[in-house]
């Protein structure tokens, strides 16, 4: 299958975003766990194995598609150094991805390529679902503030 | 914990290797899917996942060691357009990861850092297996042909 114009550019900007995404949540994941976050360190550690499947997805449509993967870029990994901190730049590359992503649903209506618009269409609901888990979180410790919103998250549930 | 002089270092140099093997696996699984090679597809990802496993634990470490991780830096990721060529990419690979492992090993050793040698010794365990197991399919190559060795590859 040779790709609609634009399409393979489009879907290596979401892979480069999607494999800086898996580093900046497999920091914040062990970050979470050095400082006794059970809860936050198996939450963002899912996400971080979400990523990868979301990548390997993109990867091997881009080959379908016979483009040329591109593995060598990588964006800029903003670490938090503290939770709330975490949680911002986290709804920042989440924001950013649903730009990218909502950019490359447009491109390929125009274009006229639904199979890649379908894919991106999944990956549009992961994001907005991930954006409300993180908002969620924001308005919790605006709530109950942060030392109960943390110690919370010491245990894992069940 | 403070970490012992250099050891930070050369833990976040073992970060980037293993996060650049993640990327190079990923392609290959990928580019053996696409061809194909279930199986291979299947031997890559497994591989992805044990590189991503050893890059979490040894980010865990540098932070118990009050070390910040560097997961900003990306190494040199190979493709290739055929199965022998992702081989033979990969034997260099996994061979330059042993060697950083093994430079790494003999810091720890002189700065007397023994729980971060202890883990890197793992590591090279692993790592060691993974440069076998790429000898083994060039050889097993070698020894049927490719031909008759692509065609076990494509059901897993």
């Amino acid at each position: 299958m040779k790709a609609k114009e634009g399409v393979i550019n489009l879907l290596n900007k979401i892979l480069t975003a999607d494999l800086t995404a898996i580093n900046q949540y497999f920091v914040h994941a062990k970050m979470c766990e050095n400082w006794g976050y059970e809860r936050l360190h198996h939450h963002i550690r899912k996400r971080a194995f979400d990523e990868m499947k979301d990548a390997e997805e993109l990867i091997e449509h881009i080959l379908y598609l016979e483009g040329v993967p591109n593995m060598q870029r990588l964006g800029t990994v903003h670490v938090g150094e503290t939770v709330p901190e975490q949680f911002k730049a986290d709804l920042k590359a989440e924001q950013e991805m649903l730009a990218i992503l909502s950019e490359g649903v447009n491109h390929c209506t125009k274009v006229g390529d639904f199979t890649t618009r379908h894919m991106l269409e999944d990956m549009v609901k992961d994001v907005d679902e991930h954006i409300d888990w993180i908002e969620t979180q924001q308005e919790l410790i605006k709530q109950v503030g942060l030392e109960n919103y943390l110690s919370e998250q010491i245990r894992k549930e069940e | 914990m403070k970490a012992k002089e250099g050891v930070v270092d050369f833990l976040n140099k073992v970060v980037t290797m293993e996060l650049t093997a993640v990327h190079q696996y990923l392609l290959h699984a990928s580019l053996c899917a696409n061809w194909g090679y279930e199986r291979l597809q299947h031997e890559f990802h497994e591989l992805a996942k044990e590189e991503l496993a050893h890059a979490s634990k040894v980010i865990g470490h540098i932070l118990y060691l009050e070390g910040a991780p560097d997961v900003q830096k990306l190494g040199t990721v190979s493709s290739g357009r055929s199965v022998p060529d992702l081989f033979q990419a990969d034997l260099r690979f996994e061979q330059d990861d042993v060697t950083l492992l093994r430079d790494a090993i003999a810091h720890c050793a002189k700065v007397g850092d023994f729980t971060t040698r202890h883990q890197l010794e793992d590591m090279v365990v692993e790592t060691e297996k993974h440069v076998d197991w790429f000898e083994t399919q060039l050889r097993a190559i070698k020894q049927v042909g490719l031909e008759n060795y692509l065609s076990e590859q494509i059901k897993k």
